[in-house]
């Protein structure tokens, strides 16, 4: 509701051109909130939300003009909201609220009756009275506005079959709302067998009737023409494709009106209704009870895959293997499809995240006193909950640094030939298998000269380490790395993009920034789409199984124990003309080496710029795993990320990668 | 694999857990006499009985395999799947300075809750029942070598050692 609005003050402050649609989403929002408090009892938000709807309806109906004082109302109110729904089980703030919201209320009620509603003249229309009749108020209002801006009024008719009819209807508005707005929908009881439904649109369109009837290209629909505002006599111009059935309609839609007029305002309300009622809230406890279920599901199909090539290799048994086989790749499907519809469950849109973020940004734009704009871009990408909901952190203070250190004051933007008002863009989309946020500003840009300075004084960087431009633009993720010297409410404190970074990479993520000096500065972060099921490799070592997260393995290699060369204490791999250096799983967890027949896999880690190679016995294959941490008095052990189920039901402990690495995994060419 | 939901039977020819844990209930009437009793589950390890309160147990399973976490100290055997949780289990024969058995056939892992709401499975020999005793038959114990036992608790002519469930579950990573 929030984004609407915004989007509303964006449209209203163009044009005083309104979408309906966006109104109309508006006033239903404020329909459920209203719906929502009273079916919770909270009187005074109930009561705010009537007001609310009032002006909104005033809005809708073209009662009120859209003007900044009724969208400062408006905003007010959504403000208001906001807090109570914060404080709901706070009795004394709703109670302090109370006056607030009075206060409120009567100034909206003022506002709302500002001018009384002007009676329609549609003689011009070539439309029957009764069907006049059967317009809502709004919907006359729409019919007028569309008038008054010259477009084309039609009524379209279509016939369709009553077991269908709902997506047929939908299809044709959709396709009508492509080229003009659909003003209303009412049922045509023309002559039609008892399957069927007719129904007739009245619709808004800048088209031409032929361009109209071309365009809609619907089995058994056809157009007329009620109004055209260059057809000065306002009486029907144009054609009457298939049958003459326009005459009959103006004559036999007499009867219905009364019917279509209680039925469309009902149908909004249900409509609003609805959306409360379709989507149900779920602990994530449980979801993750249902992920677990599948998780188990997974490992006995392993068990069944098992049987079904024991039986299939036997030659007894092989037809009962093939039949089987048969129906455990049906299982399997249905499996996937499962297993694909609970992950699908944990996603959330990054919406409300976004929203969060854009209502401090707007608070602290007016704090800063700086001109700003938000931009918003993929608010539906989806992601785990569990991410979105850690994301929120490292998002805001993202968007903080952006606002308090990037953008310049409005005279400094202009003397640098900017636009004094400044940008910063959330854009949000989906790239693989993970999701990319990136937050850009078209300010300063970071100072690297000043950046490396403060690492320098701190004695994060040596005075004659040579660093590329990359490497200093990401000194700023190091602690104690601020640029500004001034200590802000906001930020500049010296930590915020290493907090930023520290959250992101506890995700499984990545963060990078970009920045061009005087243009701006680009933060994104790279975040896998769930935490739930990842594929892992599995190794052995010391007859003990290990998985490996396979996002983080480069490659496997088989080598001989006469390739390993020694340096430093140090074990090593010529890879390539690079020193890879490696670690002994076993030695590192001191499990009983196994017999030794000179040859071991080596698994090869990354993670950004590092690499290791870790030597295990062999390699067991990948698998789907369900990381689970591990319960108990130890519970973090090092090097061990979690465990899994495999499909013997027995339990696999998962690596942590990032342990393995330390400060001789920069590797490198000197050292080969 | 367990099924879920419903915790197995500890011993044969035993109740399950639930119906143990209904017979220890008192009577609805009892109420005065509630205040003073307090349930035990009493176990065994090394023919000795043990005890932990009730009300930390929250299931009690057979032995199934236990994967080696290395990194640990050895009073922890590793880690089992419960449905699909991975829970720590600790070697309570350890924890008591006694030396490792392989398992056998009444060796059960009982599983409690922690401390920070989380569980843990303690590895026992045996796990006999769940019995009721008054409050003024528990002395606290004074000299308990390994301070994993906190109390003693008089049961016909045998001693029960009531355990201290935080001291047990007290181990700290390390190599």
């Amino acid at each position: 509701m929030r984004n609407d609005l915004a989007d509303l003050t964006d449209q209203s402050g163009g044009s005083g051109d309104v979408d309906p649609e966006l109104l109309n989403g508006i006033f239903r929002s404020a329909h459920s909130l209203k719906a929502l408090a009273g079916l919770f009892g909270f009187e005074p938000i109930q009561e705010l939300a009537h007001r609310l709807e009032d002006i909104l309806d005033g809005l809708r109906l073209g009662r009120v003009a859209l003007g900044t004082a009724a969208l400062t109302l408006i905003d007010e109110a959504v403000n208001v909201f906001g807090t109570l729904l914060e404080r709901v089980g706070d009795a004394e703030a709703i109670a302090d609220a109370g006056e607030q919201i009075a206060d409120l209320s009567n100034r909206i009620e003022v506002a709302s009756h500002e001018s009384p509603p002007e009676p329609g003249e549609f003689d011009a229309l070539d439309l029957d009275s009764s069907l006049l009749r059967a317009l809502t108020e709004y919907e006359e209002h729409r019919l007028r506005e569309n008038i008054e801006r010259g477009r084309h009024i039609v009524i379209v008719e279509s016939t369709f079959e009553i077991i269908s009819f709902e997506e047929g209807l939908s299809e044709l508005s959709t396709a009508i709302r492509e080229i003009g707005e659909v003003l209303s929908t009412l049922p045509a009881p023309g002559e039609t067998p008892e399957s069927q439904i007719r129904f007739s649109l009245l619709a808004a369109t800048e088209l031409s009737l032929n361009e109209l009837s071309s365009r809609l290209n619907f089995p058994s629909s056809s157009v007329r023409s009620v109004y055209r505002a260059d057809a000065a006599s306002g009486v029907a111009a144009g054609v009457t494709p298939p049958a003459g059935v326009v005459d009959e309609i103006a004559h036999e839609v007499v009867s219905p009106p009364i019917v279509a007029h209680e039925t469309v305002p009902e149908n909004e309300n249900l409509q609003s209704l609805k959306s409360i009622s379709d989507t149900v809230r779920v602990d994530i406890r449980k979801l993750d009870e249902l992920m677990n279920l599948v998780g188990e599901l997974v490992i006995q199909r392993g068990a069944l895959g098992d049987i079904v090539s024991r039986l299939m290799s036997d030659t007894k048994t092989a037809r009962i293997g093939s039949d089987l086989s048969k129906v455990y790749k049906a299982f399997d499907r249905k499996l996937k499809g499962l297993q694909s519809s609970v992950l699908d469950v944990r996603m959330v849109p990054l919406r409300q995240v976004f929203e969060k973020v854009s209502r401090v940004l707007r608070g602290l734009r007016r704090e800063l006193d700086k001109n700003v704009r938000l931009e918003i871009r993929g608010a539906d990408t989806e992601l785990d909950k569990l991410i979105v909901e850690e994301l929120v952190d490292p998002l805001m203070h993202t968007v903080r640094n952006a606002l308090d250190h990037a953008i310049e004051a409005p005279e400094e933007r202009l003397a640098a030939g900017k636009d004094p008002e400044g940008r910063i863009k959330i854009e949000a989309f989906q790239r693989g298998n993970h999701v990319v946020i990136a937050v850009s500003d078209d300010g300063r840009g970071i100072d690297t000269d000043r950046l490396r300075a403060k690492a320098e004084s701190r004695g994060l960087v040596g005075h004659d380490e040579v660093l590329t431009r990359q490497e200093m633009l990401d000194l700023v993720f190091l602690p104690g790395a601020s640029t500004r010297d001034v200590v802000t409410e906001t930020s500049g404190r010296g930590v915020g993009m290493d907090v930023v970074r520290s959250n992101v990479t506890a995700l499984g993520g990545v963060v990078e920034v970009a920045s061009d000096w005087g243009r701006g500065t680009t933060i994104s972060m790279t975040l896998p789409i769930t935490l739930a099921i990842i594929q892992s490799l599995i190794v052995r070592v010391a007859e003990q199984r290990f998985a490996i997260p396979l996002n983080s393995v480069l490659e496997t290699l088989l080598v001989e124990e006469t390739e390993i060369q020694r340096s430093e204490g140090r074990e090593m791999l010529n890879l390539r003309g690079d020193a890879l250096v490696l670690r002994r799983l076993a030695a590192e967890f001191c499990l009983d080496i196994a017999e030794d027949d000179g040859r071991r896999f080596v698994v090869v880690l990354g993670m950004g710029d590092l690499r290791v190679g870790l030597l295990v016995d062999s390699l067991e294959g990948q698998q789907d795993t369900v990381i689970k941490p591990i319960q108990g008095p130890i519970q973090v052990v090092d090097g061990i990320a979690g465990a899994t189920e495999l499909g013997d039901g027995d339990p696999v402990l998962v690596l942590d990668v990032a342990s393995f690495f330390d400060d001789s995994s920069r590797g490198g060419r000197e050292a080969a | 694999m367990s099924e879920p939901g419903a915790p197995e039977d500890f011993a044969s020819g035993a109740q399950p857990w639930d119906d143990l844990a209904r017979s220890a209930r008192p009577a609805e009437n009892d109420d005065e006499r509630q205040e003073d009793l307090r349930q035990l589950l009493t176990f065994e390890i090394d023919s000795t009985p043990y005890a932990v309160p009730v009300e930390r147990v929250r299931e009690i399973v057979r032995i199934r395999p236990i994967t080696p976490v290395p990194r640990v100290p050895k009073d922890v055997r590793g880690v089992i799947s419960l449905r699909g949780e991975i829970v720590e289990v600790i070697d309570l024969r350890m924890r008591l300075a006694l030396p490792p058995t392989d398992p056998v056939r009444s060796t059960r892992i009982i599983v409690v809750h922690t401390e920070n709401g989380k569980v843990a499975g303690i590895l026992v020999d045996a796990v006999r029942e769940v019995s009721r005793v008054s409050e003024n038959s528990i002395r606290p114990s004074a000299n308990s070598e390994t301070g994993s036992v906190e109390a003693l608790c008089v049961r016909g002519d045998e001693f029960v050692s009531l355990m201290d469930l935080d001291r047990v579950l007290e181990i700290h990573a390390g190599h």
